[in-house]
Formats: structure tokens, sequence, C-alpha cells
């Protein structure tokens, strides 16, 4: 049985400047999952994510989330609808404290979006290596540090859907394994995951469906279970 | 009498410390010097003029009405102004800037003339306390800097707007994707900035003759104070604006006082070559 459809594209293109990096792509992310995007380096991943953050606009197409137009909306008022983002690198203030980075996640949302003390202690529960150092500069913690708090400040507005920009981006092996555990844990809390990612044996690991992305459009969308077993990588990536 | 111009020089400092705040304000949101600081401060001064002179009213209340007005007057400058170029070059937002400058000093100018103006102000004998003479008007710098600087620390401290601040200042797309409207903060900072620079503008006027020019008494040390501090640190330019004050005026201890500048021209010049991100940069984490 299908979960119903929470985040959908259709026919989005976007890009700087003159030329368009993506163009054509229409998904459907199911609520719950963990949605997935791998592709070559330049492949438009990124220009993806942030054109569902709403950083960069869509030049055609829309993006509807549970069936609400937001291809309109600029990134603060995404937010407010729901749509939590965690960048690849500055995705933390580093000049501000820990416990200052975590107010600010939902300071300037509205009323029924700011974070209750009971949602941040769940959410410090769920990071427990940031809650000892509430007052450390989040520009002093490791990289794997950061990415903690970054997901803990994307949690803090109980978001109904977190888009991930390469989480394992720069984390020494060690720190890669238990990032994605952790995304996964997240994710069955019962929040919808969109994460673009380089890493993708441990993508795939987590990952419900996946979307391949090749020269800004969509080589492949299937669910992750069917990559590896009837589809070549190599095949896909390169042509 | 190196105590007594060591108090000069800080009550001096002290009077920087508000438009080096101001200035360092801007150049952490904006990310560009603002020039017309210094032609922002002499409107100050001729905006609690007005009130002061022609409306009778108290130079406290003056200064109150006139830096409100002011905040007003500075953000909208920032919308007919800044807004229209605000992803240019920090360049292109300097010399537009510049150009503020010369509109600001020539309102003033157009208006009151070219002639020295001062407040209506009872004059005061000075006080005398462990040999130093303490005038009325050096109290009054110094109770209200410190009293500014108090409510700017609390503002950017404790405050969800101060923490606004800082976060666009560090990250500003991050700013954006935690819902924090950059517009808006742009607006409570050149609020700020005016207020700030208009109060400078009064303690300035109290402390010499008011004319078009007054601001150019202050817009070198005031960068010096910025840039010694590490631009876009407000704690550091309140450090830096002590420093060039008290340097400054012991200076003229060993140099005619009309010379007095070139410590504040030669302290840029120093750091520039030495330290560019100022004393207190290196504190900043970049990444």
């Amino acid at each position: 049985m299908t979960a119903p459809i929470l985040l959908r594209t259709k026919d989005i293109a976007a890009g700087y400047g003159g030329g368009d990096i993506i163009s054509n792509i229409s998904v459907d992310v199911e609520e719950g999952k963990i949605f997935t995007v791998i592709g070559p380096n330049g492949s438009g991943k990124s220009t993806f994510i942030k054109v569902l953050a709403g950083l960069l606009r869509a030049r055609v197409g829309g993006i509807t989330i549970k069936e609400e137009q937001i291809a309109p909306l600029a990134a603060p008022e995404r937010v407010a609808k729901g749509i939590a983002y965690v960048p690849q690198e500055y995705n933390v203030f580093a000049n501000l404290t820990i416990d200052e980075n975590l107010r600010l996640s939902t300071e300037f949302l509205k009323r029924d979006r700011r974070a209750t003390g009971e949602q941040r202690e769940r959410v410090l529960g769920m990071f427990p290596e940031i809650a000892t150092r509430l007052k450390l500069r989040a520009g002093y913690l490791s990289g794997g540090q950061r990415q903690m708090l970054a997901f803990a400040c994307a949690m803090m507005a109980a978001p109904v859907v977190l888009l991930l920009d390469e989480p394992s981006a720069g984390l020494s092996p060690k720190f890669v394994t238990e990032i994605f555990d952790r995304i996964k844990a997240v994710n069955e809390t019962g929040l919808t995951v969109v994460m673009i990612e380089q890493n993708v044996k441990e993508a795939l690991r987590i990952a419900d469906t996946v979307l391949v992305l090749v020269g800004g459009a969509t080589r492949l969308f299937v669910p992750a279970s069917e990559i590896g077993s009837t589809h070549d990588l190599h095949k896909l990536f390169l042509g | 009498m190196a105590a007594q111009y060591i108090l000069n020089g800080f009550v001096s400092g002290m009077i920087l410390a508000l438009p080096a705040v101001a200035l360092t304000l801007v150049y952490g949101i904006l990310k560009f010097p603002n020039f017309a600081s210094g032609a922002m401060l002499t409107a100050g001064a001729y905006l609690a003029l007005i009130f002061n002179v022609y409306f009778g009213m108290s130079l406290l209340w003056a200064a109150i009405v006139g830096s409100v007005i002011f905040a007003f007057i500075a953000v909208g400058i920032d919308q007919a102004v800044f807004r229209q170029l605000r992803d240019r070059t920090s360049i292109t937002l300097l010399v537009c800037s510049m150009g503020v400058s010369f509109v600001l000093e020539n309102i003033a100018r157009f208006i009151f003339g070219n002639g020295a103006r001062s407040y209506d102000l009872a004059i005061a004998r000075p006080k005398h306390f462990l040999g130093l003479r303490i005038n009325n008007e050096q109290i009054i710098t110094a109770v209200t800097v410190i009293a500014a600087m108090i409510v700017v620390y609390l503002i950017l401290r404790h405050t969800a707007l101060g923490r606004a601040m800082r976060a666009v200042a560090d990250n500003p797309s991050l700013a954006a994707a935690r819902g924090i409207r950059r517009e808006s903060i742009v607006r409570w900072t050149w609020g700020i900035t005016g207020c700030l620079t208009a109060v400078a503008g009064v303690l300035a006027g109290m402390d010499r003759a008011i004319d078009p020019l007054l601001g150019w008494n202050y817009i070198v040390s005031t960068f010096a104070a910025a840039i010694l501090g590490g631009l876009g640190n407000p704690v550091g330019a309140v450090i830096g604006a002590l420093v060039v004050g008290v340097v400054e005026e012991t200076s003229t201890l060993f140099m005619p006082p009309n010379y007095r500048q070139i410590v504040s021209f030669a302290a840029i010049a120093l750091l520039l070559i030495l330290r560019p991100q100022g004393l207190f940069g290196v504190a900043r984490i970049k990444k």
C-alpha cells in the first residue's frame, strides 16, 4: 500500500543566469519516506534541493506540499509551511552559541510553529552530544557535531519535510554511518526526508525512493530496492 | 596632567563609540562601510538643534525626539537609496554612501547656512575630583554613551531581534532558511544606526560648534575605531573607539592638537598592513 503524496514537483526548471541547470523534473515524495537524489557532479542535485527550499525560484513548473502550491513562496514562507532545510556547508550560525542556534530555528516562525519546551526537550534528547554544551559557540563544534546541530535546528519547528543537502559531505568515515543512522532514526519518527547525496552506498541503505539526476534531467525515478538489482548505476551516471 | 588627557580621551572615545558601533552594525549586516556616518551624525545634531532652539525643548527631550525621528529618516534613506543596490558590491555601496553623505551635508547647509550654531544649554561649572577637571558635558556624554551601549548590548545579546541581526551578519542564506526576513532586519539595523549616530551628533554638538562639516571631525576616527575593533564586531568597535579617543587626546602632549587625526590615519594604515582583520577580528569564526 502506498503512502499519501506529501511533496510533488511538476515539470520544474531552474538555473542561474541565462540557462537552466535542471529541467522537466517531476517527482512525487510519499509521506514518511526517505527520498534520495543521486547523480554525478554537476548533475543539478544542489540546484534541485535549493528550488525545493525556496532559495532559488523555479522558472517554470509547480511545487506542492499537501496539494498546496508553494512555488511562488520565498524561503522564509516555505519554512512556515513546514519545510526545513539543512544546507551542505555553513549550516549553523558559527558565531552564535548552540542555544542561540536552536532558539533562532523557530523564533521567527508563526506562533503555531514555534518550538515548545516539550519539543525542545524531545529534540535535545535525540542529539545528546549538543544538549550538554548549549553555551558553546557552534563554530567550535566538529563537522559531525555541526551536522547534528543543524539537524536539531531543523527538527525544532516540527517540520513536515526535512531537506538535506549532502549530509555526509566533509565528514570522516566514522561519522558517515552514524549520520545516516540518525537520519533513519529521525525518519522513523514519521518525518519525511528529501536528501541529496554523493555517498550512494550509504544513501541507498536508508532510502525508500531514488531519483537519479544526470545533466539536469531525470534519468531514473524508482524505489531504492530496484537500484542495483535491475539498474547499473555506472551506466546510469555515465550514460 | 596626563591623567586629565586620558580622561578627556575616554570621553572623546565615548562619542566615537556610538557611530563606530553604528558603522560596524551596518557593515556586519550589509557588508559595506557606510561613509555617510559622519553626515548622519551632523544631521542628527541639527535635528536636535531644531527641537532645542526653535521649539524650546530641553536638550534631553530634543535629543530623544531628534534621534527617534532620525531613526525613521535612516530607514527612509535605506529604502530610497541602498535597497535599490542591495546586491551590488561593497565598493558600489561605499560610493553610494558618499553620495548620501554629500546630500545630507548640503541639505544642512541649505537650511542652516555655513555658520556655527550651538545648543541652548545652561553653562555649568566644572567639577573637580582627585585633581581632575570634569565638566558637565563630559558627565552627560559618559552617562548617555554607557546607557546606549548597555541598551545595544542587551538588544544584540538577549533579544530575538539581536540574535536575528547576528544571524543575518553570520550567514544570510541560512537565516532566510530559518524564516528570518532579511529586509526586516535591515530596516531595524538602519533604525538603530540612525538613532546611535543622531545621539552621537548631539553629544558632538555639545562638545563643539554645530556646522555642516561637524561629522567630518569624526569620520576618520570612527573608521579607525571600527577597523581597530574588527569591522562587524560591535564590542570591538567600543574598545577601538576608547583606544582611539585616548591615543588621539594624549598625542596632543607631543604634537599640535590640529594634527591629532594623524594618529587615526596611522592606526588605520598600520592595522591594514599588519592585522587587516582588526585587533578583535580573529575572534570571529569564518566557517
